[in-house]
């Protein structure tokens, strides 16, 4: 893994948090590679004891966070309150759930409830 | 033609085609190749020793080779032609950037030459989903406008005129010039055509094994060595069979992750017991987190029709007491909520799929000595029941 191309980018927080460190790994390059997000970053979230990701989709000018995490955690809604306060509170994350065949299914997340958009 | 209308005329010939293409392509069910030395006349004393059980097919072994990735908990196969052998072959694996074979480095390519003419599955992906989306919007729009009209009617105290609502069934898209593929030439693609070549693009993606995957490969078939990334050198079938245990005790605590080494409840024991299962039987075993289960029986591979089967795993302990003691939290392994189970049913029922719930019995360490964890011989004290579960309606199903 040190050897790919994306792992400088993520270098500071990939041995920090060695759990999720695959989770991060393949959430980044999935986002960087295949889905072509621009501004790209990695974010330190010590409440969630993981990195976050921030950047923009393709023709897209708004901002997203990404919050990568494995199948076989177990979360609660209080670490994703906590994410949101963290991440300055967003009008909606995206949870990355990824499982070890490298499928991520990302799941949207709002802090309140939501109507369909159509 | 549309991607969300089920197409019922159905082109015969391109089906066909592709579909002989595809039993071609993909004709190999397990990577290893019988070959029959083609001997124009009948030899006697092959045939005769073909009698004996000695057959004169020699076995032709791909050798695959891939390196062990502790972080992401799964090996990796970065040689394209061994990538290209393990999905052609069974359909091992997943390309890391792709849906399921890895095609990030021609989706990349056509993107650059902007003249595709195979598209990728993303990329129908892609088109399927926009033509929904502006289905959706065509929908919503249909809907707003007959509640507008059925108002207005009822002010001025009238029949409202019909409003034509789009179904599924029947909407098609309609060509807008707005909505057209990313992929048509635009100025400034069709001047980097112009353009010098630019540098090639090296291929990022590899095939992704799962630690079941692989390690069914190594141990039935010898078919793939496994490097180790520290050490660069191949693994041995024990070290394999440890470290790979070791990947999920190694999260542990660092004083609970020796003594975790030799139970019978290691995830990776586990989820082999059920994958080394189904596969025996002859199906194509894939992933299944995208329908809320853990695996995906196929009956010849994903390219040739949708799994029709879903399996969760459920472990269950011979031993109260084990369970107790265990540091690994399995998942599925305390009772379900009916709502949770309902869930599930239904998710699959939507898309088709019948629900299989498989019981994994975990041997109990007061039976069943810790020692044979060492050896893949332990897995002969699991067993293993399917539970086919379907919803059943009194009132509709009274045949």
């Amino acid at each position: 893994m040190d050897t790919h191309p994306s792992y400088p980018a993520l270098s500071e927080v990939l041995p920090k948090y060695p759990k999720v460190a695959g989770a991060l790994f393949q959430t980044y390059n999935d986002l960087k590679l295949a889905q072509q997000w621009t501004d790209l970053e990695v974010l330190d979230l010590p409440s969630c004891s993981r990195g976050a990701l921030r950047g923009k989709r393709p023709q897209m000018d708004t901002t997203l966070y990404v919050i990568p995490c494995s199948l076989s955690e177990s979360l609660s809604t209080s670490w994703l309150q906590d994410a949101f306060k963290e991440l300055g509170e967003p009008p909606h994350i995206y949870l990355a759930i990824n499982a070890e065949d490298s499928s991520i299914v990302y799941y949207k997340i709002s802090p309140g409830i939501v109507k369909p958009p159509v | 033609m549309s991607l969300i209308t089920p197409n019922r005329r159905g082109g015969a010939n391109k089906g066909g085609a592709r579909r002989n293409e595809n039993n071609r392509i993909y004709g190999l069910p397990l990577p290893l190749e019988f070959s029959t030395p083609a001997t124009a006349r009948f030899h006697p004393a092959r045939h005769i020793l073909g009698l004996f059980g000695i057959p004169d097919t020699r076995i032709l072994n791909p050798h695959c080779e891939g390196t062990f990735d502790p972080l992401t908990c799964s090996v990796w196969v970065t040689n394209s032609k061994d990538s290209t052998i393990l999905w052609r072959r069974g359909f091992f694996g997943k390309g890391d950037l792709s849906r399921s074979e890895p095609s990030w480095h021609t989706r990349q390519m056509t993107a650059r030459k902007a003249a595709g003419k195979f598209l990728t599955s993303e990329e129908i992906r892609e088109k399927r989903r926009a033509e929904r989306k502006q289905f959706k919007l065509d929908r919503a729009a249909a809907l707003a406008q007959a509640a507008a009209e059925a108002e207005a009617a009822f002010a001025e105290g009238r029949e409202a005129a019909p409003v034509a609502i789009p179904s599924g069934a029947t909407w098609k898209p309609q060509a807008h010039p707005t909505a057209e593929d990313s992929r048509s030439p635009t100025p400034a693609l069709t001047e980097e055509v112009e353009q010098e070549p630019e540098e090639p693009l090296e291929d990022l993606e590899h095939l992704q094994l799962t630690l079941q995957e692989a390690f069914f490969l190594i141990w039935n078939f010898n078919c793939l060595t496994v490097i180790d990334p520290a050490t660069n050198e191949p693994m041995s079938l024990q070290q394999i069979w440890s470290t790979f245990r070791s990947v999920y005790c190694d999260k542990l605590p660092p004083p609970l992750s020796e003594p975790a080494m030799k139970r019978f409840d290691n995830p990776f024991l586990v989820n082999y017991v059920a994958y080394h299962y189904f596969r025996s039987l002859g199906w194509v075993v894939k992933g299944g987190i995208k329908f809320c289960v853990d695996l995906l029986l196929y009956k010849r591979g994903p390219v040739f029709h949708h799994a029709e089967f879903a399996v969760l795993v459920m472990p269950v302990y011979e031993d109260p007491a084990d369970q107790e003691s265990s540091p690994f939290t399995l998942a599925n392994a305390e009772p379900f909520s009916w709502s949770w189970l309902s869930t599930v049913n239904r998710v699959n029922s939507q898309v088709q799929k019948t629900l299989i719930l498989a019981y994994v019995t975990i041997p109990a360490s007061s039976r069943v000595s810790c020692d044979q964890t060492m050896s893949p011989a332990c897995l002969a004290h699991y067993s293993i029941r399917e539970v086919v579960l379907r919803r059943f309606l009194p009132a509709r199903m009274r045949d």
